[in-house]
């Protein structure tokens, strides 16, 4: 059971997670736990996320969006950003370029969140917040659409006007398109690199321009192996020998028996289900 | 001890086999009645060993036959099975023998009674009655009880024939001869006094401690020819039933007696009333005689049957298999049936005339019996048994001017057939011809359509109706004055009336049905000490009718010109609804119109015309008329005319060919397109509430300035839900589509722009473009344009990998974009065809939706899956033909859900035809191969024959069981409500779902569900919900709120938030409540992990940190994120506080 704890202070679990609790309005009657936790990781490559300064928070509710989140959190001390996701795990640094239409769509489930302070110290004041002071998610200041309000919003603001749609398009495929060329600039380069080495020795690897190379894919490589088999198997001799011969019709009675044997048991089975009793 | 230890690793299995990630829904309601899952088929595993030794020579004959015979044998096991599981066995005989044993020995001992007229009761003490109605009174004769002359077995035990589950064994109790009278075969003498031997009996049998229940009853329903039903005392009491019968000494009357043209039963004596006329006047009786004979001649027709019996060895199997094909046809039972007895005669007859040889099997004897029924019309070519009867027997031609059906005896004077109507034998025709049809069908199961499928009456017609006041025939008779049939048939008007009133409506049906079939009133049962009942008390006459659905729903019956001589016959049968019209072709001919406008009320014509013509002819007022029906109700919708959808479908067909017809003319596409399909149920016909045109009233919303759209108006009710309707546009594949997942969905959106203003700019349609699709408002309907690449889902499989190798991965995003790209247009125009065959497959799919989404099964069962499982039903009917109304279309596929065998058994659905035999042999064997790998519910189709897409998603194992077992506990409902004329017909009752079981219900505010109206049971109230009455809107306009269902958003946010820990349910038509179910698993405590913590509170133990669901917490969730949708939540178990 649950000790009992003290008012006015922290409450840390084992695992090392500070437990902060969460109600929706100042009306509400029950709480949500969030699960607080200086960000640590062994390796953390990001620059997005400085250990010293991340705060992991787990658990937090469907409606709690980055802003509120922000809202809430900015009483422990300036922040530098907040980042929600489904699951935890590494930032990964997406192409930046794709606008939210082109993403598929969040899920709105509880979430899990990186917070980034501006000072360290903010995460000790987090840390050390009492559990019995709840936060609340929407207040007379800052309240939060659910329901029907945030549906009609959801709604409106899903219109796009076509020819700003058209322009996001026209940049990714600019993009795109430069993209492509680059990549093709830098293929061409590296051939032309392979052409001529010092000394007028040329190197000689597969993907030479001009000259047909095997496409470089699996379903390539599969096909070949298939054609090695059937190469093989052409040149086999069956029935051949004796005992060739002899294998194949022994085979050909077990293949036999096993078929019957089934037949034997999915009759027994549906006579063990009485699926033979007619009414 | 191996073996116990087995059954209890079973039972493990089985446990934990429902504790799997789902709720345990199965356990927690139905009772574990069903033990099929345990019984599981595992491909056999032969040892190496037992694989390869040296095969004997007579195992290497055996396996070669089955290998040759494969089909047949698998037949033939099966039906050795299903005979084991029918006859009797030892220890059964063994019991019943020795009570009938204790039963004779007791009858030998009836006290003599002193001889007194027959009217004189008074040696009748006790509560005994006489098992006869008298009609008339007065009879003449002595009698008195005496020790019977003889008692006897006869009918199919002593034969062999007998089957469970109803065994009757036939007792013959011979009346001595001193009791009867030379002449009592006349005016019911004879059947009197055995009445009343019958009457002594029961007295004398009810003091004895031997007997269990004694009861009267009636041979056949022929109340001259009662018998005495006696059960062993205890608890096997139900097992067997013992008829005494009571016969007159054999040779006693002399069989020319009771020539069918002969009369016995005089008219003065039955009327009461002196007539001059002389006695040889008087009408023949020949079914009166023949019920006489009928007694005089079982223990002849025994040694006829023992001594077919002994030359042919599979005599009793094949009688038996015969039984139980007419006993799941309803052919067996009842007034007029093709019983036991008959059926043993038929197959005597196929030996004696040597069309069936001695020597074959019980398969061999009931195919050939089959193939006679099919091909022999005994309604016009009647056949005998007799070898060579004495010249005094009648001719064939006498018996069949005096019979509808004629089957003679042996002996060549009785007509064993003679109750039977031609209706009845037309029904066993058409069934045999049926079985004949697809006996040999490799791709059916025949076994299972011939033995071992019911075909109750409500399940096979299309329409069924009854006769409910069955006094109401007494005026028919007296109408039609069939006096004569009345004293021949001793008064049982609904008998003499019923080929009247058949003939009567195979005339007025006509061209509009295959097949009238009618029930066989079944045999009354009454206990001694009450009086025989009345003809009225018996079940209602239900009458069934099988469809030419070409033909059945006209509204006009053309009748022959004015001046051809037929008119009047015409005029005659139709009455004043008979009237002179003149068609467009310039022919003036006699006609009749029937009322109907919509496809629904056309369904209704043959209603109209049996209403109508039983009223004209029979005098049986629309009262006693009851129509069985009403099932469509629930997806009925229209104000005026009210249909069935099949209008409003149509409509948005039309109006999808057009705007298909508009994409292919536009001018000024960059690539041309290639495809325009549907992807939508709407355009197959099979929306439940199809999309009807509407007009937007513009002051109810809030408006977007920009993009010229309408928004919902916070604080006004939910605006009315615009469904969109899916289209794929498929786009001319060119260099120029870049190979990327990312710049294939930009220039989608670049297209979707595009389609958008060409449109606009060329027929004016209010557009909206999305980066994902592109709605249209067209006339009042939303239309959801998708473009589509073909190498899209090939690009989403590819992959490079770090070594820069090409690889291809199968993933869910790609089978997703296949499934809405390629496979849904396919399917939509498939079963787009199949309404253009069948035409009330639309509505049957609709009726079939309707039903699982009230269920709440809605998200199990999908769209998609229960169209393709209402297809099945009409490709593959058998052992049905293909339904011809919505109710028995949707009856069955109520029957296809509680009965398939999911587990061992795949669903094939051959579309288009397109598989042979050796593709089902392969789905099969592909099935059972990797069973345990593919989805619960397995349906082929010929584009899918290995993996059935269409069910991976859904349901689970735990579904489906609740499925089945809800829709089994639904049809049963259904079936007794609609049968039983007392019950009140609502056939809502099955569309309510029982919400007791669930843990919490959210209830929702009406004023947010958009789809309100359709819901099962229409609120009174209803709100105004942005919609003008007048009409369909015009093109152009504003662009109104489409696809805006808050009812739908909440249920995927729910979903998305809480799927871990609970499932949620909701009818998706104007359901106001959304019913959760918590996850079991998810409700034990958790060690305390980052990514399963969701919704979750803390407990900590010691050093540990447990999770348990934060179920307050939740609950008021469910409040907060439903903002103004939700009413309340209310929490029905506490299931959170252990």
């Amino acid at each position: 059971m649950a000790k009992k704890r003290a008012s006015g202070e922290p409450w840390v679990i084992p695992g090392g997670f500070s437990v902060l609790s969460l109600q929706f309005s100042s009306s509400s009657s029950s709480r949500h736990c969030l699960y607080v936790k200086e960000h640590k990781v062994r390796a953390e490559k990001s620059k997005h996320r400085p250990l010293d300064r991340t705060l992991f928070l787990v658990n937090i509710p469907p409606y709690c969006s980055q802003v509120v989140v922000k809202g809430l959190f900015s009483q422990f001390g300036d922040i530098e950003s907040v980042e929600l996701r489904d699951h935890p795990g590494s930032s990964q640094e997406s192409r930046p370029t794709i606008s939210k239409l082109f993403r598929p769509p969040e899920k709105q489930g509880f979430k899990v969140g990186y917070i980034v302070f501006k000072s360290s110290s903010s995460l000790q004041a987090v840390k050390s917040y009492p559990f019995d002071a709840p936060l609340v998610v929407s207040t007379e200041e800052r309240p939060v659409k659910t329901g029907v309000q945030k549906w009609i919003q959801q709604y409106s603001e899903s219109f796009i006007q076509p020819d700003r749609l058209q322009q996001k398009v026209d940049n990714f495929m600019q993009n795109y398109d430069k993209h492509k060329e680059e990549e093709a600039e830098r293929k061409k380069k590296e051939a032309e690199k392979q052409q001529e080495e010092d000394e007028g020795w040329v190197k000689v690897t597969r993907g030479h321009k001009g000259a047909k190379a095997r496409p470089h894919s699996e379903a390539a490589n599969e096909k070949t192996l298939q054609k090695e088999k059937r190469k093989k198997k052409r040149k086999e001799l069956l029935n051949f020998y004796t005992w060739q011969h002899r294998n194949t019709q022994k085979e050909h009675i077990a293949e036999l028996r096993k078929k019957f044997e089934e037949d034997k048991q999915r009759i027994a089975l549906l006579r063990a289900q009485r699926k033979f009793k007619p009414y | 001890m191996k073996k116990k230890k087995q059954s209890i690793e079973e039972m493990l299995v089985s446990d934990s086999s429902q504790n799997e990630d789902q709720p345990a829904v199965q356990a927690k309601r139905s009772k574990p009645e069903v033990p099929s899952e345990e019984v599981v088929y595992h491909p056999i595993k032969l040892s190496r060993n037992d694989l390869y030794r040296p095969p004997s020579a007579e195992e290497l004959n055996q396996l070669k036959e089955a290998e040759s015979l494969f089909h047949c044998s698998l037949l033939k096991m099966q039906m050795e099975e299903l005979l084991k599981e029918v006859v009797l066995s030892d220890r059964r005989r063994q019991q019943i023998d020795s009570f009938i044993g204790k039963v004779t020995e007791h009858l030998q001992t009836v006290p003599t009674s002193p001889k007194v007229e027959v009217s004189d009761l008074s040696w009748l003490f006790g509560s005994v009655k006489v098992p006869f109605l008298l009609m008339p009174k007065a009879t003449k004769g002595k009698f008195h009880m005496t020790p019977p002359a003889s008692i006897s077995l006869i009918g199919s035990y002593p034969l062999g024939t007998c089957i469970k589950p109803h065994i009757r064994v036939d007792l013959a109790v011979t009346i001595p001869a001193e009791v009867l009278q030379e002449k009592d075969f006349l005016n019911q003498r004879y059947p009197r006094k055995r009445a009343l031997y019958l009457a002594g009996l029961a007295l004398h049998l009810s003091s004895s401690s031997e007997v269990g229940t004694l009861r009267y009853s009636c041979l056949h329903g022929n109340r001259l020819r009662p018998v005495l039903l006696l059960t062993p005392p205890g608890k096997d009491s139900s097992s067997v039933t013992v008829r005494l019968h009571a016969c007159p000494p054999p040779g006693f009357f002399k069989p020319n007696r009771f020539h069918p043209e002969r009369n016995n039963v005089r008219t003065e004596w039955y009327t009461g009333v002196q007539t001059a006329q002389p006695e040889s006047s008087d009408p023949p009786t020949p079914h009166y005689n023949s019920s006489v004979l009928g007694d005089l001649l079982p223990r002849a027709h025994l040694q006829f049957l023992s001594a077919v019996s002994s030359q042919c060895s599979a005599f009793s199997d094949g009688v038996a298999l015969l039984k139980v094909w007419l006993h799941q046809r309803q052919l067996d039972q009842g007034t007029g049936c093709f019983g036991g007895f008959l059926a043993s005669m038929l197959v005597a007859y196929l030996l004696t005339t040597h069309r069936v040889s001695n020597s074959m099997t019980a398969y061999q004897l009931l195919r050939n019996s089959l193939n006679f029924l099919a091909s022999t019309d005994l309604t016009v070519n009647g056949i005998s048994l007799a070898k060579d009867p004495d010249s005094s027997a009648p001719s064939l031609a006498e018996f069949h001017s005096a019979f509808q059906v004629v089957f003679v005896d042996p002996s060549g004077h009785l007509n064993m057939c003679s109750d039977m109507t031609a209706c009845t034998y037309k029904q066993l025709q058409y069934e045999a011809s049926l079985s004949m049809q697809f006996w040999d069908e490799p791709t059916i199961d025949g076994f299972h359509c011939l033995l071992m499928t019911p075909k109750p009456m409500i399940r096979t017609s299309d329409h069924v109706f009854q006769l409910c006041d069955l006094v109401k025939l007494q005026s028919t008779c007296k109408k039609q004055n069939l006096l004569n049939d009345l004293m021949d048939l001793s008064g049982n008007y609904v008998q003499a009336a019923l080929p009247f009133i058949l003939s009567l409506l195979q005339q007025g049906l006509g061209q509009r049905i295959h097949l009238l079939t009618h029930s066989l009133a079944p045999d009354p049962e009454w206990s001694v000490d009450s009086e025989a009942p009345k003809y009225k008390a018996q079940l209602p006459l239900s009458f069934g009718l099988l469809l030419k659905p070409e033909l059945a729903a006209s509204v006009l019956e053309k009748g022959p010109a004015a001046d051809n001589p037929k008119a009047v016959e015409f005029r005659q049968l139709w009455g004043s609804r008979s009237e002179l019209r003149r068609f467009q072709d310039g022919s003036i001919t006699e006609a009749v119109l029937w009322k109907g406008e919509s496809v629904c009320q056309k369904r209704l014509v043959p209603q109209q015309i049996v209403t109508y013509l039983l009223q004209l002819h029979a005098d049986i007022p629309e009262a006693s008329v009851r129509h069985v029906g009403g099932i469509d109700d629930v997806v009925k919708t229209g104000s005026e005319v009210p249909t069935t959808g099949e209008e409003e479908s149509l409509a948005v067909v039309q109006a999808y060919d057009d705007l298909s017809r508009k994409l292919w003319n536009l001018e000024g596409l960059p690539l041309s397109i290639t495809a325009v399909q549907g992807a939508h149920p709407a355009l197959r016909y099979t929306q439940v509430f199809p999309p009807r045109p509407l007009k937007m009233d513009y002051t109810f919303f809030d408006k977007e300035k920009t993009s010229r759209s309408l928004i919902p108006k916070e604080g006004k009710p939910c605006p009315a839900y615009i469904t969109p309707i899916t289209v794929i546009c498929h786009m001319e594949g060119s260099g120029k589509w870049p190979h990327d997942r990312l710049a294939i969905r930009h220039i989608r959106a670049a297209f979707h722009i595009r389609l958008a203003e060409l449109l606009k700019t060329q027929h004016n349609y209010t557009c909206r473009a999305c980066p994902s699709h592109l709605d249209v408002w067209k006339d009042g309907l939303a239309f959801r344009i998708q473009v589509a690449y073909h190498r899209e889902p090939q690009v989403l499989r590819e992959s490079v990998t770090p070594e820069g190798l090409l690889v291809v991965r199968d993933n869910e995003e790609a089978q997703q974009l296949e499934m809405a790209t390629i496979h849904k247009p396919l399917l939509t125009s498939t079963l787009h065809g199949l309404q253009q065959e069948y035409s009330c497959f639309g509505a049957v799919c609709r009726l079939a939706k309707r039903w699982l989404a009230s269920q709440l099964f809605g998200d199990d069962i999908t769209e998609d899956t229960a169209d393709l499982l209402v297809a099945s039903l009409f490709l593959h009917p058998a052992p049905f033909t293909a339904p011809g109304s919505p109710q028995v279309g949707f009856l069955r596929f109520l029957h296809l859900l509680s009965s398939f065998e999911w587990r061992n058994n795949p669903l094939i659905v051959n579309l288009n035809n397109q598989l042979t035999a050796a593709d089902y042999t392969e789905i099969k064997n592909g099935f059972m191969a990797s069973r345990e790998s593919l989805p619960v519910m397995f349906i082929a189709t010929p584009k899918d024959t290995k993996s059935s897409m269409w069910t991976k998603r859904a349901p689970t194992v735990q579904m489906l069981q609740r499925v089945m077992t809800v829709a089994a506990e639904s049809l049963k409902v259904l079936e007794c409500q609609l049968m039983d004329g007392k019950q009140i017909q609502d056939v809502r009752v099955v569309m309510r779902p029982p919400l007791d079981a669930y843990d919490v219900l959210i209830h929702l505010n009406p004023k947010q569900v958009p789809l309100l109206s359709q819901a099962v049971d229409p609120p009174s109230v209803n709100f105004s919900r942005g919609v003008t009455a007048q009409g369909a809107a015009h093109s152009g306009g504003a662009l109104p709120v489409i696809d805006y269902n808050p009812v739908f958003l909440y249920l995927s946010e729910l979903r998305d938030a809480f799927g871990d820990l609970a499932l949620f349910f909701c009818d998706p038509y104007g359901g106001t409540v959304i019913a959760v179910l918590w996850k079991p698993k998810a409700f034990a405590p958790a060690p305390f992990k980052t990514s399963q913590v969701s919704g979750r509170t803390v407990k900590v133990t010691g050093n540990e940190a447990a999770t348990v669901p934060n179920v307050e917490a939740i609950l008021e969730d469910f409040q907060v994120l439903g903002k103004d949708l939700v009413k309340s939540v209310e929490a029905k178990t506490d299931k959170w506080s252990f």
